[in-house]
């Protein structure tokens, strides 16, 4: 096998190199299938949850997750496990082979490759690594603290954990990150309103917990007794939570080629068209310093660097390589965990930057509303890109370019295609958000947009 | 097992633990999905692991492992004390569980067959039978059909001595037809979206569904809609199918009720509740024709079990009584708060995550119209069926839905196939505007209810019936 040398998180991580190497080749040598490739992901995570301005929840797991693809002749069969002992390994060769067996033959199966080894990605921080429940709790009490000390009422999570990623096959293919990950994330509420945090980071402690804390204290404070504002159509300002919101949904609509070759993807038909506005350009890009992805798939390929929408054009859509065989190109490195569904899917999506500061986006609104993030968001309209969702701890009206006080929450019905069209200025700092449902990412800068659609308002 | 357990027990007290509780599960899982007559995932999953939960000075801790190494079982324990210390510095009000005495039983869910001991041969013919079946238009670009098991065996011990086995089985199967039209994109599913209908219950289920017998109706529809007509906007009657009362209750009723949400353990993620305690017995809720239950005793739903993964009994309890709203979903530490002992709503995604209320199953009890009937009394309206888009804001308060299919009424006749059908309302005025509710009343599954953090998937289940709502807007989301 070839494949990264050295550990680059040698005894901190869940598994070491040496650790997954043996695991992966001890599974790959029970296999009697014509092929073998085999998944290993590892992960411990940490979560320190406070509500009412004390700690409620406190937990760390140890997961681990074996998959093993077996293919014989054209036949394939999936099999996952936790079970990492002998006997487990066993096990699972067995029943994956036996389910091949089964099965019919696949004649969209791809053939045989020699995958490349990804370039290295330095994203294991050891101080997340070994963050503590005590350091963690320190860090939430200095936020319930000062929540409490201005009769409010905090909650959130401060979460911290150690991963690995490790792919081989029988063909000779050895691949191995480790990775961390944090995030702090922060609900001030007051009785009439509330404010929210919510930061993604490899080293928690650029996470600045306390700092953050006080901005959602801030915001809480500054949307009090807030004012009904009649649904219509408004400029707003959307901070880089609530466009990572709308611009996620593009991954799932349609930028995997599967979906594309379903035809059920918006983009399906239209690649090389004008699909947005001119000022938008989205690629997907594990390698950009401020995304927290990985440098190769769970097939083992690299990552590709790919440019998704340029200017408003669709370009190109990402690849595994059952998706990629099919149109006759090469894998881009997006695979999802077999049996992947959905197919291949970007990962680290990263819209283009404007110059502007928030501030300036705000000053340059005659009047509009301010959104911190948009929740509980679903799809309308597939082919349009119609998301519903709500605005949620805070939302504030824009006069004469100032933040003057806070607003209900409003319902929004809008196509983030057109959204992105009608964006006519665009934010110089883009954050990074991790969505944990499905563990994909965006990075993504606010911006200003004129003529949003709010369907509906709430009494809160 | 059993000795698992117990050294994760007795080194929990060891190490200071006022009370600990520790869960075993081995769980079996496989998913068959075929498209186009072409089997796209064929996929066994096994998986071993423990959690054990603490309470030390007050506060809680959980540490969980893969595997089953007894050395775990004392590193668990102690790392979950450890946590819990971290906790209690920053605890005002330390945890008062509600009492239980000791339980020690087995249990299992009823089913006819085994899932997993009919032949993988059988059941990739059944589906692609079942999308061939589909593939009657050249508008139908994916034929989808999917099924999936989970065999779930659990142990749960405590040092108040209890000690609990149980076997949970799930089922679930569903077709899908996507057609593409010029610039458009439609589906319909069947018997339900979110990939079927899915129950505590065995192959039968799967029989009974019938999937090759109901793929060209399917189909068919999926096809129509994209000549269909817009569902128009506007304030009027709507008649919503089971499945879509289904979600309607799990969203607006379900969640609200969770009494966790209530005291503001999810403000950060899941959000809150318009259902304070301050409307307790006093909050008209819906009209006279609505009463929910929670019933984790409901034949084959999701939610059914022996115990929750606090060791409490299942129960059947009122959230609300014709219309008014009367009771929770709760926990042991959350259930004291109100004067109350726990109603068993606890339950934990598997080993590796600790318990949170969860919504057992959700029941709308049923009325005596037939759907027929119910029609033939609406003179203008939009009968709606079967969930495409749901979303609800942070208080369960105002909500938006759509819907795969409806159909105009008109003077008491179902007339032409609409498509894009939206709905949206406030939570407790639209259940008000309920006048009448069926008699077609089925069980049905949600198989991926999110919660919690680290995010929680849990199958829930909601009994639903064919219901009727007046002046509601419809027609929201394309303009309208």
């Amino acid at each position: 096998m070839s494949g990264p040398a050295a550990d680059p998180a040698a005894g901190r991580s869940p598994l070491s190199l040496d650790e997954a190497r043996g695991l992966l080749r001890e599974a790959l040598a029970m296999s009697p299938a014509d092929r073998t490739a085999v998944v290993l992901e590892a992960r411990d995570e940490s979560l320190t949850r406070f509500a009412n301005n004390e700690i409620h929840q406190n937990v760390s797991a140890r997961q681990q997750t074996l998959t093993l693809e077996a293919v014989v002749g054209r036949r394939r069969g999936i099999a996952t496990t936790s079970r990492l002992d002998s006997s487990g390994l066993r096990q699972l060769a067995d029943q994956a082979v036996t389910l091949a067996r089964l099965s019919p033959e696949d004649d969209e199966l791809p053939p045989p490759a020699t995958t490349p080894v990804a370039s290295p990605l330095a994203g294991f921080i050891e101080a997340t690594a070994e963050c503590t429940p005590d350091e963690r709790a320190t860090a939430v009490g200095a936020v319930t603290r000062a929540a409490h000390a201005r009769g409010h009422n905090a909650a959130g999570a401060l979460s911290t954990g150690a991963s690995v990623l490790a792919v081989a096959d029988s063909q000779g293919l050895f691949a191995y990150h480790p990775d961390t990950y944090a995030n702090f994330t922060c609900t001030v509420r007051t009785p009439d309103s509330s404010g929210w945090v919510d930061r993604h980071r490899r080293d928690w402690r650029q996470l600045e917990v306390a700092a953050q804390g006080d901005i959602a204290i801030r915001k809480a404070e500054q949307s009090r007794d807030p004012v009904e504002i009649a649904p219509g159509r408004y400029t707003v300002v959307l901070e880089p939570a609530a466009v990572a919101e709308l611009v996620a949904f593009l991954a799932w609509l349609g930028l995997g080629a599967q979906s594309e070759q379903e035809g059920r993807s918006f983009l399906s038909g239209r690649i090389g068209e004008a699909i947005t506005g001119t000022d938008v350009t989205i690629v997907d890009d594990a390698f950009d310093p401020r995304s927290l992805g990985r440098p190769f798939d769970y097939e083992g390929t690299p990552r590709r660097r790919l440019t998704l929408i340029e200017k408003g054009i669709a370009r190109a859509v990402v690849h595994d390589r059952r998706t990629a065989r099919k149109a006759g190109v090469e894998s881009t490195g997006h695979a999802c965990m077999p049996p992947a569904v959905d197919g291949p899917l970007p990962y680290d999506l990263v819209l283009a930057t404007g110059p502007h500061t928030l501030d300036e986006l705000i000053a340059g609104t005659e009047r509009g509303i301010l959104v911190t993030r948009f929740f509980y968001n679903r799809v309308v309209d597939a082919r349009r890109t119609i998301v519903t969702g709500m605005t949620r701890d805070g939302t504030f009206l824009i006069e004469k370019g100032r933040v003057t006080r806070g607003v209900r929450n409003l319902r929004f019905n809008e196509s983030v295609l057109e959204v992105l069209a009608r964006a006519e200025a665009i934010g110089r700092e883009a954050e990074p958000t991790r969505f944990a449902y499905s563990g994909n990412g965006v990075v993504v800068p606010a911006l200003r947009v004129r003529d949003f659609a709010f369907t509906g308002v709430t009494r809160f | 097992m059993q000795e698992l357990a117990d050294r994760a027990l007795n080194a929990a007290q060891l190490a200071g633990a006022s009370y600990a509780d520790a869960r075993i599960v081995e769980s079996r899982s496989q998913l068959i999905e075929v498209k186009n007559r072409r089997p796209t995932a064929l996929q066994e999953g096994s998986e071993l692991g423990f959690g054990v939960r603490v309470i030390v000075d007050g506060a809680w801790g959980f540490a969980a492992t893969a595997g089953s190494d007894m050395t775990d079982a004392e590193r668990c324990a102690a790392l979950a004390c450890r946590i819990a210390r971290a906790s209690a510095r920053f605890r005002m009000h330390p945890i008062v569980l509600s009492p239980l005495g000791a339980q020690r039983a087995t249990w299992q869910t009823p089913m006819t067959r085994d899932p997993f001991e009919v032949s993988l041969a059988d059941k990739i013919d059944l589906l692609v039978r079942a999308t061939g079946a589909m593939q009657t238009d050249a508008s139908i670009k994916v034929a989808q059909g999917a099924l999936h098991f989970w065999d779930d065996r659990k142990l749960f011990a405590s040092t108040e001595g209890s000690r609990i086995e149980q076997r949970i089985v799930h089922s679930g199967a569903g077709l899908c037809a996507y057609a593409r039209g010029d610039d458009d994109l439609q589906w319909r599913s069947y018997p339900n979206s979110f990939g079927g209908q899915y129950e505590a219950a065995g192959w039968e289920l799967v029989e009974r569904l019938d999937l090759p017998g109901h793929a060209e109706e399917t189909a068919a529809t999926a096809a129509a809609l994209l000549t269909a007509p817009q569902c128009p906007s506007g304030v009027t009657t709507i008649i919503l199918d089971g499945s879509q009362v289904s979600l309607q209750i799990h969203e607006s009723c379900g969640h609200p009720t969770e009494l966790d949400r209530v005291l503001g353990h999810e403000a950060n993620f899941a959000g809150t509740s318009f259902l304070t305690t301050d409307h307790l017995h006093a909050l008209q809720y819906g009209s006279k024709a609505v009463s929910i239950v929670a019933d984790a005793t409901s034949p084959r739903g999701l939610g059914t079990f022996g115990f929750d993964d606090e060791g409490v009994p299942a129960q059947k309890v009122d959230l609300v009584r014709d219309g008014r709203f009367v009771g929770y979903l709760t926990s042991r530490e959350t259930a004291p708060l109100l004067g109350l002992a726990s109603n068993g709503t606890m339950r934990a995604e598997s080993w590796a995550h600790t318990p949170l209320i969860r919504m057992t199953n959700i029941n709308l009890e049923p009325g005596d119209w037939t759907l027929e009937r119910l029609i033939a009394d609406t003179d203008d309206g939009v009968l709606m069926a079967t969930n495409r888009s749901w979303s609800i804001d942070d208080r369960r308060y105002n909500f938006q839905f759509g819907t795969e299919a409806g159909w105009e009424i008109k003077k008491g006749r179902r007339g032409r196939l609409l498509k894009n059908c939206t709905y949206t309302g406030i939570t407790p005025q639209f259940w008000n505007q309920c006048d009448a509710v069926c008699d077609d009343w089925e069980i049905w599954g949600t198989p991926t209810c999110g919660k919690g953090q680290p995010t929680q998937t849990m199958r829930t289940a909601q009994g639903a019936a064919s219901a009727r709502f007046r002046g509601v807007h419809v027609g929201v989301g394309y303009g309208g």
